[in-house]
């Protein structure tokens, strides 16, 4: 491998969970710097998201777009990352300015890099500037250099792919032989060709003898990536990962984290068994509850769901018997993976890979797209990941040019071909010309919120229409907010969960709140108080998450049984006071889960400032499509009728329903709309905001986040 | 008069059918139902705390009375990744 850069560096040692050193690469003058952070950034900013939060908005500005050279993208563990003896420490973020939403995006990510990142000396990387060649970066705490190398050419379908090219990557830095003392995150040639690329992270996985991968998959990571030239970053490091992080109460750490395990081997098999078949297993129960999104959201059931269920995954291709998980000590092990699966479509037809998932999205994005066979899950896993484009974003964006010809506002002659949703042959087409940049995959691969200019603007010329009047019909089921492709459920029969995806700073994302079941299913949420007070705590603890590098599963996912004795056991609060006894171990601190939430929501409100120094950041920007809000078109409401007018019916009181099923119909979207803005009303008001829906100033100073910037935009934006 | 009880993700495999018709009386209970199905199957392990009882779709006391082609549910709780 050819080094362009190196220099020499003497890593230091993690204690209390921090090295309080970020490493910092410009790829385009090549300088590598080592940069020590005061003692108060930590107790600020937290780590994880707050370490990528802060960088960014230090170091970017209102006119920073994606490509632009001083763009950063920041990786980061987190003061709780990398310790076996608690469940689900491996997560790391990677934070940037993303291709799909223009402002700040956080994806995170499992896998051995983050916690090899820390034990290589850092708490974070920060990545800026544009390389003029492609490069690999390697972060090497054994031999205690850390290198920018060309980056290495194989062959052309290895060197294309995500997997292919790190899992070569890996051995090549390692004299020829995998271990777990390496770990790698790359992009693939799809993140080259669509705004919506992913970061795959590599790691060994010992007991299957094999590389395993996770996706950091949502806002265009990986196209930030590929954008500077980077295709991949090694870290190394042989020390213990045991203890890894040097906790000052090393005894409180494990007893935290016996508590939570014995709760995992006790609860997940009685609840959602994820430990068997991951997250596959929800497809079954968003079904039942009209959860489960059909053709573009249409629908949230279908006959033929059955068809995609974790029972079918699980007899059919994940390796049984085998522990599992993405890092070492968790027995949640939700992580699956299938092995020796043979590819029957694309380019790549005939040959046998293995496979790590499919997670519910991916299975979500199929039903999404009309599809119910699973084999085809399974190509799709695996081609996104090698061609490192998301999941998510790929299906809806291709459901959403579905349903554009379903209702004659796209044909086959401004695409190529037919596209109807359950068209397997066109999906798979699309997919490889989505990664490829050719034909209309180079439109898909924009994303809805592009695509629909883009159809606005066929449809107008077509038609002698205006792209105004077009545009109002494709905002109707694009189903993206501040640019981003909603995650995989429907949020009809939900306004809590429309308000936790409207309101959610990256976009509709479930990662920051996920509130369906309370809300629709357990109906633990009754009143637009209930509703605003759970969006205001669930961000909080989940973005507390996002900040010290943990899996959210092992607290979120399996119930402790002591939390029905709490008045509010969806908080699962005596599991959290587990995670809190593990952050007062590890650091030293003596903190409470109110001081948590307290750090947390000043990561938060710095997260919305950004948002609103890039025009994401009001009432506007919240506004979610009427397909999440409730049955825009006909045939929906049809589906639902009985429930639909159930509700609208208690909305009314004593007046009666229109006895016309169209008034009906008419009625419910307008009330749906009223709903929405009354829960963004008082949200917003306990948040701390203005109506609309920016940060008052006594929010920010509350924070101590009133920097020269604050102050100006906050003028700028009448506050 | 009997109500069905419905299995759903794993408890599907434990009990290798979708459902079972129980027979009840105009006293029957949802906790009834969950100790006729706990009986039948004891390696479901429904402890309450971890599971939550639904009759017809919507959350129900383990003290509701069934009335007759009722539906019952015990699903996890599932918050959300």
């Amino acid at each position: 491998m050819k080094i362009l850069r190196q220099i020499e560096y003497k890593p230091v040692r993690v204690i209390g969970g921090y090295t309080d050193r970020i490493l910092r690469v410009d790829l385009g003058t090549q300088e590598i710097t080592i940069q020590e952070l005061p003692p108060d950034f930590k107790d600020k900013y937290v780590g994880g998201r707050g370490y990528a939060l802060k960088l960014i908005w230090d170091g970017t500005t209102r006119e920073t777009r994606y490509d632009s050279p001083e763009n950063i993208i920041v990786m980061a563990n987190g003061p709780l990352g990398n310790e076996p003896a608690f469940p689900g420490t491996s997560k790391f973020i990677v934070g940037t300015i993303s291709p799909m939403t223009d402002t700040f995006i956080d994806s995170n990510i499992g896998g051995h890099f983050g916690p090899l990142l820390k034990l290589a000396g850092f708490d974070a990387l920060a990545v800026s500037g544009i390389s003029n060649e492609n490069v690999v970066i390697l972060i090497d705490g054994d031999a205690q250099t850390i290198s920018i190398a060309a980056a290495p050419a194989y062959h052309r379908a290895t060197d294309e792919g995500a997997l292919s090219f790190g899992e070569r990557l890996l051995k090549d830095v390692n004299g020829g032989d995998y271990s777990d003392s390496l770990a790698a995150v790359t992009a693939g040639k799809g993140a080259c060709n669509a705004r919506f690329g992913i970061i795959n992270s590599l790691f060994f996985d010992m007991r299957r003898k094999r590389i395993r991968s996770k996706q950091a998959g949502r806002g265009g990571t990986g196209t930030v990536m590929r954008y500077k030239g980077l295709r991949g970053i090694v870290a190394r490091s042989s020390l213990p990962k045991a203890n890894g992080n040097n906790a000052i109460d090393k005894e409180g750490v494990r007893q935290a984290g016996s508590r939570l395990k014995a709760v995992i081997s006790k609860c997940d098999h009685q609840q959602l068994s994820m430990s068997i078949w991951g997250t596959t297993g929800l497809s079954e129960y968003m079904d039942k509850f009209h959860i489960f999104p059909i053709n573009n959201y249409q629908y949230g059931q279908s006959p033929e769901s059955s068809k995609l269920f974790a029972n079918v995954f699980l007899e059919k291709y994940f390796s049984k018997k085998i522990p599992d998980g993405c890092y070492y000590g968790c027995n949640l092990a939700c992580a699956k993976g299938a092995e020796n699966v043979q590819l029957t479509r694309g380019p790549q037809a005939g040959k046998v890979v293995d496979i790590d998932g499919p997670e519910y999205e991916t299975v979500g994005a199929v039903s999404s797209m009309g599809i119910f066979d699973p084999h085809f899950v399974m190509e799709y896993s695996w081609y996104c990941d090698e061609y490192g484009i998301d999941v998510i974003s790929t299906g809806v964006t291709i459901s959403f040019f579905m349903e554009c010809f379903q209702r004659g506002l796209l044909s086959a002659d401004d695409v190529g071909y037919e596209l109807a949703f359950g068209d397997i042959q066109a999906v798979d087409r699309l997919l490889h010309e989505i990664a490829n940049g050719e034909g209309f995959g180079k439109i898909v691969g924009q994303g809805v919120a592009r695509g629909k200019k883009w159809v606005a603007e066929k449809y107008a010329a077509r038609n002698g229409t205006s792209e105004d009047a077009a545009m109002a019909e494709l905002n109707k089921f694009g189903m993206e907010v501040k640019g981003l492709e909603f995650s995989m459920y429907i949020t009809k029969e939900s306004l809590a969960q429309q308000g936790g995806y409207g309101l959610a700073l990256k976009g509709p994302q479930h990662d920051e709140t996920w509130l369906i079941f309370i809300d629709q299913v357990h109906k633990e949420l009754p009143t637009l108080e209930h509703k605003a007070n759970a969006l205001k705590w669930f961000p909080l603890i989940r973005t507390w998450f996002n900040a010290t590098g943990l899996c959210k599963l092992p607290w979120i996912d399996v119930r402790n049984p002591e939390a029905a004795k709490t008045a509010e056991p969806a908080k699962n609060l005596p599991t959290l006071a587990y995670y809190v006894a593990y952050l007062n171990a590890t650091t030293g601190s003596n903190k409470t889960l109110e001081d948590i939430l307290d750090d947390s929501e000043r990561l938060y409100i710095l997260q919305k400032l950004i948002n609103l120094r890039h025009g994401k950041g009001t009432r506007a920007s919240d506004q979610i499509p009427l397909r999440a809000m409730g049955p825009v078109y006909f045939n929906e409401y049809e589906a639902r009728a009985e429930y639909y007018d159930e509700w609208l019916q208690q909305q009314l009181g004593d007046n009666k329903v229109p006895a016309s099923l169209e008034q009906r119909h008419k009625l419910l979207i307008e009330k749906r709309f009223e709903a929405y803005q009354q829960l963004c009303d008082i949200v917003y008001e306990k948040k701390g905001f203005t109506s609309e829906g920016i940060p008052k100033r006594e929010t920010v100073e509350k924070f101590g986040l009133m920097d020269e910037q604050a102050r100006q935009l906050l003028n700028k934006s009448g506050v | 008069m009997v109500v069905s009880i419905k299995f759903h993700g794993m408890q599907r495999l434990v009990t290798n059918t979708d459902s079972i018709d129980m027979p009840i009386n105009e006293k029957t209970t949802v906790n009834d139902a969950l100790e006729y199905v706990k009986q039948k199957y004891p390696g479901l392990h429904l402890d309450e705390g971890t599971i939550i009882a639904a009759v017809n779709l919507e959350i129900a006391s383990l003290d509701r009375i069934l009335r007759e082609s009722d539906t019952v549910s015990f699903l996890p709780n599932i918050a959300g990744g």
